[in-house]
C-alpha cells in the first residue's frame, strides 16, 4: 500500500469511524464521496446520519452530497496537516463537486488522523542494556549462566554469564544454564515494562522457567529495572498565519512613465541608448551597458516574433489575494518589430493559441478596451494566422 | 599596515518628502552620474570601478533582494556588487575593507531609500520586528524610539525645552543646506506645542518622511590622486549590535554606541572624544537622539546630553551642520548622509554652513529598533 508521509489512504478511511465526533455531526445528513486517484487511491463513501457514520469502499459514488477528488498524496497530506488544504484547493489539486459547505463541516465531524505510536522498545534493545543493568553487589559468589529463549517476531536467544561479580552477554543458549526463560517476544517486552505480571504469565504458561527456580527468583535483584527510552512526544506545534501587506505607490518616472502612457494610445514604446543604439522594452532610464541616460523613446511593434514560450501548469496563488491564475497559461518572449537587436518584450499568450504556438510564430497584442496605463492594457498576444 | 582609504567624492540627491517624479533607480543614477562627472572615474575593470557596494531595503523597495533591481542604475552591470544591510554607513565600511585588504583599488558606494513609496514607513519598520509577538503588539521604529525616549528622559532628566532646542538647531542648520528636506525655521514654542505623536515624541521631534540617494567614491591611498586633490581619509570605524528584543536590553544604556565609538576612536588614535571633532554628524531621527547619541559617542558626560544641548555647542554650527537626520534623510541612509556631510565639510565645500578649518569629523549611523545597530566613522583631511 502506497504511503505518503508514512500514511496510506486506507489508513485515513479505516480510522474514520473511530475518529467520528458525534458532537460535530449534529443534524448532518449527508453522503461524502471521495475519489482518490493515484497509487493507493480508490473510491469511498462516507455516510453521516446525525449521530452515526458509515465508511465504505465502493465503485459507485452516485448519490453523494459532496464529492472530493484529489490525488492520494494531496489527500493524505491535507488529512494529516502536511499540506495546506486551502492552497491545494486553490491550485486545483483538490476538486470539490456539490455542497461545498460540507467539506468545511467535515473538519468538525472527524478528529484529525494521527500516526499510531510505534513501540520504541525491542527485545534487542532490552538485551543491549542488560550488562549495564547488572548489579554486582547482588550477585556476589554467583557462578552461573542464565538463558533467554525469546520466541516469535523480534526474538532471539541470549545467555547472561555471571561470574566473579561480572556479567557477560552471549548470543545463543549455553547448555549449562542454571535457568532458562522461555517467552514470546511481545510478552517478554510486556513483562519487562511491567505490563504483564510474571505470576500471571507463568500461571497461563506464557512464561516458562526451566531450571533452578531459586536463581529465577533472584533475577529481578541481579538486574536493575529496564528503563524504556523516553518516547519523543510528537507535539503539535503552533503555526501562526499572517499576511504581510503594505500599500505602495510606484513612481514610473519620465522613461517608464512614457511607456505606460503609450499603452493607453495602443503604442508600445521602447527607449534607445544614445551611445550604442540598443533598445529596451519595457524602457528603463539607464542603458546598463553604456551607463548613460537613455531617454529617447521609439515606437516599436506592436507585432513581433516569439523567441521563447513557456507553459505554466502549476500556478502559485497571489500572496495578497490568494487567487490563483487558471492553468495552463503561457508566457512568451517576443522580439517586437523594429526593436533592432535581441532585447525581447514579454507578455501572456492567448489561451486558444496555446496548443500549437511555437518559437518563430508571429503574434500581435490584443488591446483592452479599458486602458489606464498598465501592463494589462494588453490583454495578451495572439497568433497572427493570416 | 593596511592601505589608507580616501573618499574622493560624494554625491547626494536633494532630500525631499516625495520625489514622485522619479523611480528610485533614477535617484541612484543621478548620484552615480555626479560621481563620474566630479572624478572622471570609469568602469575599466583593471583600473576603474569593478565593485559597487550598495545599501537599500527590501520592504521600502517592495522587492526581495532589492539590489538586483538597481544594478543598471548603480553601474553594476557585468561586475561585482554587494548589498549591505543596516545603515549605508556600513556600505562605506565594507568598501573601505575591500580597499584596505587590497582586493579593490576603487569602490563605488550607493545608498537609497524612497520612504514616500510606502503607505507608511511605520508599517515597513513594523516588519522589522518578529512576525507574531512584537509585530502583533504594534511596535515599529517610531514606537520603539518613544519607549527609548521615555527611558532616556527618566534616566537623564532631559527637558522639553532641551529637546525643542535640538529641533531648532536642526532647522537653523538645514536652512543653510540646500540639500536638506525640512528647512523651515521653528521656535522652541512651536516644538513644545506640536502635537504628540507617540508620547513623549512630538510631531516636530520626528524626522520628516524623506526620499533620497547618496553615492561616494573611495580609493586606495596610491590611487586617489587620479580622482581628487582633496582626499578625505577614513581613519576610524566600528559598529556594534545590541539585543533584538527590547526586554533584553536597557534602552537608555547606549551600550552598542559606546562600544562602537570606543573602537572607532581607538582605530583613529583619538583618546578622548570630547573636543576631538571639529564636525559632528549625529543620526538623530528623533530629537532625544541628538542628546542621547552625543552621550554614547562620548561627546559629553553620561546623563548630561540635555545640558550639552544648552551648553552653547549647538550655536557653534559644528553639531549636525547638515541639519542632521532631523532635517530629513530617509531611513537606511541616515548614517551615509552623515558621512557625506562630514566629507563635504572636510573638503571645505559646505558653503554657508562651512565649519572653518575642519580637520576631523565623526559620523554616526544607526538602524534597527531604538538604535539596535550603531556605527561610528571618523574622517580626517
Amino acid at each position: 500500500m502506497a504511503k505518503y508521509f508514512d500514511v496510506s489512504v486506507e489508513d485515513i478511511f479505516n480510522t474514520m469511524e473511530a475518529r467520528f465526533r458525534v458532537e460535530g455531526a449534529k443534524g448532518v445528513n449527508a453522503v461524502l464521496a471521495y475519489d482518490i486517484s493515484g497509487d493507493g487511491g480508490g473510491k469511498w463513501l462516507v455516510e453521516v446520519r446525525d449521530d452515526s457514520v458509515k465508511v465504505a469502499k465502493t465503485d459507485d459514488l452516485s448519490g453523494f452530497s459532496v464529492k472530493t477528488s484529489a490525488d492520494a498524496e494531496t489527500f493524505v497530506g491535507v488529512n494529516i496537516g502536511k499540506i495546506d488544504g486551502t492552497q491545494a484547493f486553490m491550485s486545483g489539486k483538490i476538486k470539490i463537486e456539490g455542497d461545498m459547505a460540507l467539506v468545511a463541516a467535515s473538519a468538525k465531524m472527524f478528529t484529525r488522523y494521527s500516526l499510531p505510536k510505534k513501540s520504541a522498545v525491542t527485545v534487542q534493545g532490552i538485551f543491549d542494556t542488560l550488562v549495564a543493568r547488572f548489579q554486582p553487589q547482588n550477585a556476589a559468589g554467583l557462578d552461573i549462566s542464565v538463558g533467554y529463549d525469546i520466541t516469535g517476531d523480534g526474538g532471539g536467544q541470549w545467555t547472561a554469564v555471571l561470574k566473579d561479580g561480572k556479567c557477560a552477554l552471549e548470543t545463543g543458549l549455553r547448555d549449562n544454564c542454571a535457568v532458562v526463560n522461555s517467552v514470546k517476544a511481545k510478552d517478554y517486552i510486556d513483562l519487562i515494562l511491567g505490563k504483564l505480571d510474571p505470576m500471571v504469565a507463568m500461571g497461563s504458561g506464557r512464561l516458562k522457567l526451566k531450571g533452578d527456580m531459586n536463581v529465577a527468583m533472584q533475577l529481578p535483584k541481579i538486574f536493575a529495572k529496564f528503563e524504556p527510552p523516553k518516547e519523543e512526544e510528537e507535539q503539535e506545534l503552533i503555526v501562526i498565519k499572517r499576511n504581510i501587506s503594505v500599500d505602495m505607490k510606484y513612481s514610473t518616472g519620465p522613461v517608464m512613465g512614457k511607456f505606460f502612457e503609450g499603452l493607453i494610445e495602443k503604442k508600445i514604446l521602447a527607449n534607445k541608448c544614445p551611445k550604442c543604439g540598443r533598445m529596451q522594452v519595457p524602457p528603463r532610464e539607464v542603458c546598463a551597458e553604456c551607463r548613460c541616460w537613455a531617454g529617447d523613446m521609439i515606437e516599436v511593434g506592436p507585432s513581433g516574433t516569439i523567441t521563447l514560450i513557456e507553459i505554466i501548469y502549476y500556478s502559485s496563488p497571489d500572496p495578497l489575494t490568494g487567487e490563483t491564475r487558471e492553468t495552463p497559461y503561457a508566457q512568451v518572449h517576443i522580439l517586437l518589430d523594429g526593436i533592432g537587436k535581441e532585447e525581447t518584450f514579454w507578455h501572456l499568450l492567448k489561451n486558444e493559441d496555446l496548443a500549437d504556438t511555437k518559437k518563430g510564430d508571429r503574434v500581435r497584442p490584443v488591446w483592452s478596451d479599458n486602458r489606464v496605463g498598465s501592463v494589462h492594457d494588453i490583454i495578451h498576444f495572439e497568433r497572427i494566422r493570416d | 599596515m593596511a592601505r589608507r582609504v580616501a573618499v574622493c567624492a560624494v554625491a547626494q540627491t536633494g532630500f525631499v518628502s516625495n520625489m514622485w517624479q522619479k523611480r528610485f533607480q533614477q535617484m541612484c543614477f543621478e548620484t552615480v552620474e555626479s560621481i563620474v562627472k566630479q572624478t572622471g572615474v570609469d568602469w575599466n575593470e583593471e583600473t576603474g570601478i569593478r565593485n559597487i557596494v550598495t545599501c537599500s531595503d527590501d520592504v521600502f523597495d517592495a522587492r526581495t533582494i532589492s539590489d538586483n533591481g538597481i544594478t543598471d542604475a548603480v553601474g553594476a552591470h557585468f561586475r561585482g556588487e554587494e548589498k549591505t544591510a543596516q545603515d549605508g554607513i556600513n556600505a562605506i565600511a565594507y568598501a573601505m575593507a575591500c580597499i584596505m585588504s587590497g582586493h579593490d583599488d576603487v569602490v563605488l558606494v550607493v545608498g537609497h531609500t524612497k520612504e514616500s513609496q510606502t503607505e507608511s514607513r511605520n508599517m515597513c519598520s513594523n516588519l522589522a520586528f518578529d512576525p507574531f509577538y512584537c509585530r502583533d503588539l504594534g511596535l515599529d521604529f517610531e514606537k520603539g524610539a518613544a519607549l527609548q525616549a521615555r527611558a532616556y528622559a527618566l534616566k537623564s532628566g532631559i527637558s522639553e525645552t532641551q529637546l525643542a532646542k535640538a529641533v531648532v538647531n536642526a532647522r537653523r542648520n538645514a536652512a543653510k543646506n540646500p540639500l536638506a528636506n525640512a528647512r523651515e525655521l521653528v521656535t522652541i514654542e512651536q516644538v513644545v506645542n506640536s502635537p504628540m505623536l507617540c508620547d513623549p515624541i512630538r510631531t516636530l521631534h520626528a524626522y520628516p518622511v524623506s526620499d533620497g540617494a547618496v553615492a561616494m567614491l573611495l580609493a586606495a591611498e596610491d590611487k586617489y590622486k587620479e580622482y581628487t586633490d582633496k582626499p578625505v581619509w577614513l581613519t576610524g570605524w566600528s559598529n556594534c549590535m545590541d539585543s533584538y528584543f527590547f526586554g533584553d536590553r536597557d534602552l537608555a544604556s547606549n551600550f552598542s554606541l559606546k562600544k562602537a565609538s570606543a573602537a572607532a576612536c581607538k582605530m583613529a588614535g583619538v583618546s578622548d572624544a570630547k573636543g576631538a571633532f571639529d564636525v559632528v554628524e549625529i543620526n538623530d531621527a528623533y530629537a532625544y537622539q541628538l542628546a542621547m547619541w552625543a552621550e554614547g559617542l562620548g561627546l559629553c558626560d553620561e546623563n548630561k546630553g540635555g545640558e550639552w544641548i544648552e551648553s552653547g555647542i549647538l550655536e557653534t554650527g559644528k553639531i549636525n551642520p547638515s541639519g542632521g537626520m532631523l532635517a530629513g534623510n530617509p531611513i537606511m541612509i541616515g548614517g551615509l548622509a552623515r558621512a557625506a556631510e562630514a566629507v563635504v565639510q572636510l573638503r571645505g565645500e559646505a558653503g554657508e554652513r562651512q565649519v572653518a578649518g575642519a580637520k576631523r569629523a565623526v559620523a554616526q549611523g544607526t538602524t534597527g529598533p531604538a538604535g539596535q545597530h550603531q556605527a561610528v566613522m571618523i574622517l580626517e583631511n
